[in-house]
């Protein structure tokens, strides 16, 4: 509204103004020539805008593509030819060689789908951000974004290890690749010195005379043949193989009965998960006194470390006594794991303390408890209840301060605490987190704290002093 | 008799054993010399001998010699030089607390002394832990608390040592 009505009254105040001259005219003198003269009166314009001096007009020239020759249809034709051409015949025999012939077909088919023209006109290579990273019309392989090339068709998966029949006539087959000429054919044989009419007959139907004489002539020729041969053998050593060769044969040479094929990859090939001959024929190697207790071997190391048998490894204590989320922040993103910290005991004196980390919440677990296994100490306990003296440990900001207590005290302590005292077996004690409660630093410090009880003997010994524990003393020593 | 000698010698004797030392001196007063004799009958210190601004030979450390005289020439280069034990690779005398300050004695009367001796609080004063020695000067000298019990005596307790 506020636009329209301006507008509308100009417009109104125009017509008014016109008629006004037209009438005041026409009382003066003759009013033919105004009525058709434009009025006077500058335009409005219908938007609020500047009003531009002229019409705006670029400043430089542009050519039509007409006037260029580039809608020419025969331009357009001869570019076509050139740009892309057709495959010769000579060319469809090279991609002959190289494709089987239904990816030749599969190529021909798709040149045919494109009109040539097409690509003329419509063609374009790409600037624009979101192009594809390569140009690629797959006559060559980029190693970065192709697959590798597979040359050689895959494995035969009937191929077995030859026998020894087998691997001699392989041999004999790869020997005979560096035979200049027939070696053999140079010999007679026994068969060339019988007379005629014996010749193609088996050696067992001669009759002896004929045997023995050809025999005899045979082992002269042989003879013969002997004495001559050394004189030959150094001309013949340039014709057969050489180092490399026999390098390759031995390195190189395929012992499977798969003709030698060449795979794609320069591994070998890979057992397939069950072996199908001896699939659960089979069984791993497993200690037969662990009385099947660890057939996936998870405590094989563990056992030779701490000299534990299985059923006493399992035995023991475990308790998960911190449980967190961490992850590392990497430049593929947070790559999220597990930290353990396990405890393990006998309830009788000993425990540890182990730490594992793993994405696999259960791979930690297990690994924390053997690790605790792996770090079990002795824990000094007077009279195998309590601690010696009252012991301060520090690991990080967190203070544990542990207090030996009297008989029938109980386990006065945090929950973590009560579980490592457990384990450990020990019944009275009492505890005070001085500092911080960091749950995996004041399980650190009370399992310090517990090792480094202090030793009367030890102070005693230090102070040249007799010790005696009066406990034991009074009522005849019958105290536990 | 101040006793900031004494807070004075608790100070050095803990910082000289932590920087594993074998010998050190301390001031040549009555009251060192008490409290030192009172830790080598406790068993935390080797030797306690009278001697001047040297150390003395290690002859003199393990026999008793006739100390030279106190004359006003010598007496302020008069020291009580004291033996360090050491077992274990640790400190026989780890810790040592002065309970008593110049501005603030504290006392222990006999019952007291009997409850904290026995590993219980009494008033301010914690129970002792294992191993822990409590020194406190009496009308019979300066003595360990187990001493000062048997003599049934309190007295103002001058320091704590484990």
């Amino acid at each position: 509204m506020s636009v329209a009505r301006p507008a509308a009254r100009s417009l109104f105040l125009r017509r008014l103004v016109s008629v006004a001259g037209a009438t005041a005219a026409s009382t003066i003198t003759a009013p033919a020539p105004s009525r058709s003269a434009p009025p006077t009166t500058t335009c409005h314009q219908f938007h609020s805008s500047a009003k531009l001096a002229a019409r705006r007009r670029s400043r430089f020239t542009n050519v039509r593509a007409v006037e260029m020759g580039l809608m020419n249809e025969e331009k357009v034709n001869e570019f076509t030819k050139e740009t892309f051409p057709r495959y010769t015949p000579a060319e469809i025999a090279e991609l002959r060689k190289v494709y089987s012939k239904e990816q030749l077909a599969a190529i021909q088919a798709g040149e045919a789908a494109i009109d040539a023209k097409d690509l003329t006109i419509q063609g374009r290579l790409r600037v624009d951000p979101y192009r594809m990273p390569y140009i690629d019309d797959f006559s060559h392989n980029l190693p970065v974004v192709d697959k590798r090339v597979k040359r050689n068709p895959p494995p035969n998966p009937d191929a077995r290890f030859m026998n020894l029949d087998e691997f001699t006539q392989d041999m004999i087959n790869w020997a005979d690749k560096f035979r200049k000429g027939d070696v053999t054919g140079t010999l007679k044989k026994l068969q060339d010195f019988a007379p005629q009419e014996w010749r193609n007959k088996n050696e067992g139907q001669w009759p002896g005379d004929v045997r023995k004489k050809a025999q005899a002539s045979f082992m002269a020729y042989l003879e013969a043949e002997a004495v001559k041969k050394p004189a030959d053998v150094e001309a013949e050593s340039h014709n057969g193989p050489t180092d490399a060769d026999f390098l390759e044969y031995i390195l190189e040479r395929s012992s499977m009965t798969d003709k030698n094929q060449i795979g794609n990859s320069s591994l070998a090939l890979a057992l397939p998960h069950k072996v199908p001959g001896v699939a659960g024929k089979y069984k791993q190697a497993v200690d037969p006194e662990d009385h099947g207790l660890d057939d996936t071997g998870v405590y094989q190391e563990l056992k030779k470390r701490t000299g534990m048998s299985v059923r006493e490894i399992l035995n023991l204590q475990n308790k998960v006594l911190v449980h967190r989320f961490v992850s590392n922040q990497t430049r593929m993103g947070k790559i999220a794991s597990h930290s353990v910290l396990c405890i393990a005991g006998n309830g009788n004196g000993w425990l540890g303390i182990g730490e594992a980390k793993s994405t696999d919440n259960g791979i930690a677990t297990q690994q924390a408890k053997i690790m605790a296994v792996r770090n079990m100490r002795p824990i000094r306990r007077y009279e195998n209840r309590t601690i010696f003296g009252n012991v301060e440990e520090k690991v990080g900001a967190a203070v544990v301060r542990l207090y030996t207590r009297p008989p029938g005290f109980g386990l006065r302590v945090s929950h973590k605490i009560f579980e490592m005292c457990r384990a450990a077996g020990i019944q009275d004690l009492a505890s005070k987190f001085v500092r911080s409660r960091n749950p995996m630093n004041t399980v650190k410090a009370a399992f310090n704290a517990l090792v480094n009880q202090p030793d009367p003997e030890e102070i005693a010994i230090g102070r040249g002093k007799k010790f005696v524990d009066v406990r034991k003393v009074y009522y005849g020593g019958n105290v536990l | 008799m101040g006793i900031h000698s004494v807070a004075n010698a608790c100070a050095h004797l803990q910082n000289a054993s932590r920087a594993r030392l074998g010998l050190t001196s301390l001031p040549n007063t009555k009251y060192n010399l008490m409290l030192a004799l009172a830790m080598h009958r406790a068993g935390f210190l080797s030797s306690v001998t009278r001697g001047g601004p040297h150390p003395p030979p290690p002859e003199a450390l393990l026999s008793y010699e006739e100390p030279e005289p106190v004359t006003n020439e010598n007496v302020a280069t008069r020291r009580i030089w004291v033996g360090l034990k050491y077992w274990d690779n640790q400190p026989v005398l780890k810790k040592v607390q002065a309970i008593s300050k110049p501005s603030r004695l504290v006392t222990a009367d006999f019952k007291e002394l009997s409850r904290v001796t026995r590993g219980f609080p009494a008033g301010m004063l914690k129970g002792l832990s294992l191993g822990e020695c409590l020194f406190l000067s009496t009308d019979r000298g300066v003595l360990e608390a187990r001493e000062a019990l048997e003599k049934k005596v309190g007295g103002l307790l001058l320091c704590r040592a484990s």
